[in-house]
């Protein structure tokens, strides 16, 4: 048994990568369906009103189900990770690794598990969404979609990061998920100015739609940040967990 | 390698207002079991943390000359989803990587768990849950052990296992045992520290501490009924320093085990009394605990 092992059991036995893949791949499934069939549903509703609805497009359906997934996502990959990045939580159990390994070896497993398990689970939703809009509406740009992906995978590896950062202020695992949280609904608020949206993290959620619908790629600079942003969390949580107290 | 494992060196922790330990000195050779006894609040798992690496000290230093170091805590908790075995596994290969795997079962058969060992740890009693901290301590071979409070969730003979098991380690790894059972201690350590409100009140062997205390010889005296003529025939001696009782019973304290021995028969002789037995009062740890402590 190593610690690697350890991390990848604790998402399987505890239901969590189930979870995350759940919240994704349904997503996957509803937002094409969602914008597939909404002129149909709006009208079954609507009792005689007139709504006008947008036809179905493949960008209204990945718009759709990234909108979703990422609100819920970003949550369900905040919590799973917070549980297995929290590890302070309970002192009994710090006890057992602090004595036994340093914590670049606990904390290295937890993040790179967590970053893996939740970039599959939101690709996997992605590639399911693809594959529904294709099949119900058209294809979507593949390219767009694929490089998109990629941005968002690296948001979601931050959130990890983010969350590993604020497991190192709270000992709760409730307390380090919603404070990774308010911490990018920060970043989102900080982002409504517009020159420095351009350096924000939170400027990645916004290149999906752009992306899928054909716009530019102009997101070099949050690249980066999110990136060193990233890397410095980690960096950060190592040195502060390394110097907290059991 | 150093005659001592531990040296601690006036060891001061505060958090915030509340001074935790208090210039501790603390001194383990190796190879020993030595028992840290005191009551609660006394410091003892902040000493066991400190030693561990777990808790930074405020003030004052110390040495662990030990690569290997296991600690138990009082209330052991495991991931409630792994199995005892896992546990077992993980603590020897994150100790001991490519160690023989044969070592974990042969450790969870010595502390009663083998044919639990396939079973999740989340539905463990806390005697089981202390028997597998103790199984993932020791499977590693430990130079150091800190065992907090061991024994303090187990049956009898659960007990039992733990104080045979730390018994056999004596002279292979150094063991520091935090306990409030002081027939626990009595029985393994070989030394012992007690603390209290934060400081070493006294460090040294059992026997030292017995023999040494400040309370003074004292001798029980039965007699068949008149326990009151008794203590009034040794309260005008010179020699009795305190005297107490009545009854069948008497408890007669004097400066020296040897006057009492020369000097109490004779006094009990004068008078017309029937004496059932005459017998020195034997100290135990718990009394001179409770001295020491008071």
């Amino acid at each position: 048994m190593s610690l690697w092992r350890l991390e990848i059991l604790r998402l399987v036995r505890t239901y969590r990568l189930w979870i995350l893949l759940a919240v994704f791949t349904s997503f996957g499934v509803l937002g094409p369906l969602t914008a597939r069939f909404l002129p149909e549903i709006v009208a079954a509703v609507g009792g005689g009103v007139e709504i006008s609805v947008p036809p179905p497009s493949p960008e209204l359906a990945m718009a759709g189900y990234l909108g979703n997934a990422l609100q819920i996502g970003i949550l369900a990959v905040a919590f799973v990770a917070a549980a297995a990045l929290a590890f302070d939580a309970q002192s009994e159990m710090a006890v057992y690794l602090r004595t036994r390994a340093t914590i670049h070896r606990i904390l290295t497993p937890r993040y790179a598990v967590n970053m893996i398990a939740a970039i599959a689970s939101f690709v996997i939703g992605t590639a399911v969404a693809y594959v529904g809009t294709a099949l119900l509406i058209d294809a979507p740009r593949l390219g767009g979609t694929l490089v998109a992906s990629m941005l968002l995978a690296v948001y979601l590896a931050f959130v990890v990061a983010l969350t590993g950062l604020a497991a190192s202020f709270v000992r709760s695992v409730p307390g380090a998920a919603l404070m990774s949280v308010g911490a990018l609904i920060v970043f989102g608020i900080i982002g409504l100015i517009p020159q420095v949206d351009q350096w924000l993290p939170s400027n990645l959620v916004g290149s999906f739609d752009t992306l899928i619908a054909g716009g530019e790629f102009a997101y070099w600079r949050s690249l980066l940040s999110t990136i060193i942003l990233s890397m410095g969390s980690i960096a950060a949580s190592f040195v502060l967990m390394g110097r907290r107290e059991t | 390698m150093g005659i001592n494992v531990v040296e601690a060196t006036e060891i001061t922790k505060r958090y915030g207002e509340t001074l935790a330990l208090d210039g501790v000195s603390l001194f383990v050779r190796r190879g020993s079991v030595f028992g840290l006894v005191g009551p609660n609040g006394a410091g003892k798992t902040t000493l066991l943390g400190v030693l561990a690496g777990l808790r930074i000290p405020t003030e004052g230093s110390f040495t662990v000359d030990a690569s290997r170091v296991a600690v138990l805590p009082d209330t052991p908790k495991f991931d409630p989803w792994m199995m005892a075995r896992e546990v077992v596994d993980l603590s020897l290969n994150l100790v001991l990587p490519g160690s023989d795997p044969s070592a974990i079962d042969s450790v969870l058969d010595r502390t009663g768990l083998l044919s639990v060992a396939h079973r999740r740890v989340g539905g463990f009693s806390r005697g089981m849950l202390q028997r597998l901290g103790l199984a993932a301590a020791v499977v590693g071979n430990p130079e150091l052990l800190l065992l907090d409070e061991p024994a303090a969730a187990l049956d009898p003979a659960g007990r039992r296992e733990v104080l045979n098991m730390v018994n056999d380690l004596r002279g292979d790894s150094t063991v520091v045992f935090s306990s409030h059972i002081l027939d626990d201690v009595e029985e393994v350590c070989d030394e012992i520290g007690i603390l209290n409100g934060g400081r070493i009140a006294y460090e040294g062997t059992l026997e030292e501490l017995v023999r040494g205390s400040s309370r003074l010889p004292s001798y029980r005296v039965r007699v068949r009924g008149n326990g009151g003529r008794v203590v009034d025939a040794l309260k005008v001696c010179d020699w009795v320093t305190d005297v107490s009782g009545g009854g069948d019973t008497v408890i007669v304290s004097a400066g020296s085990a040897a006057v009492i021995e020369r000097e109490l028969v004779r006094c009990l002789a004068r008078i017309d009394v029937a004496v059932v037995s005459v017998a020195p009062l034997e100290r135990s740890l718990e009394d001179v605990f409770l001295e020491v402590t008071r």
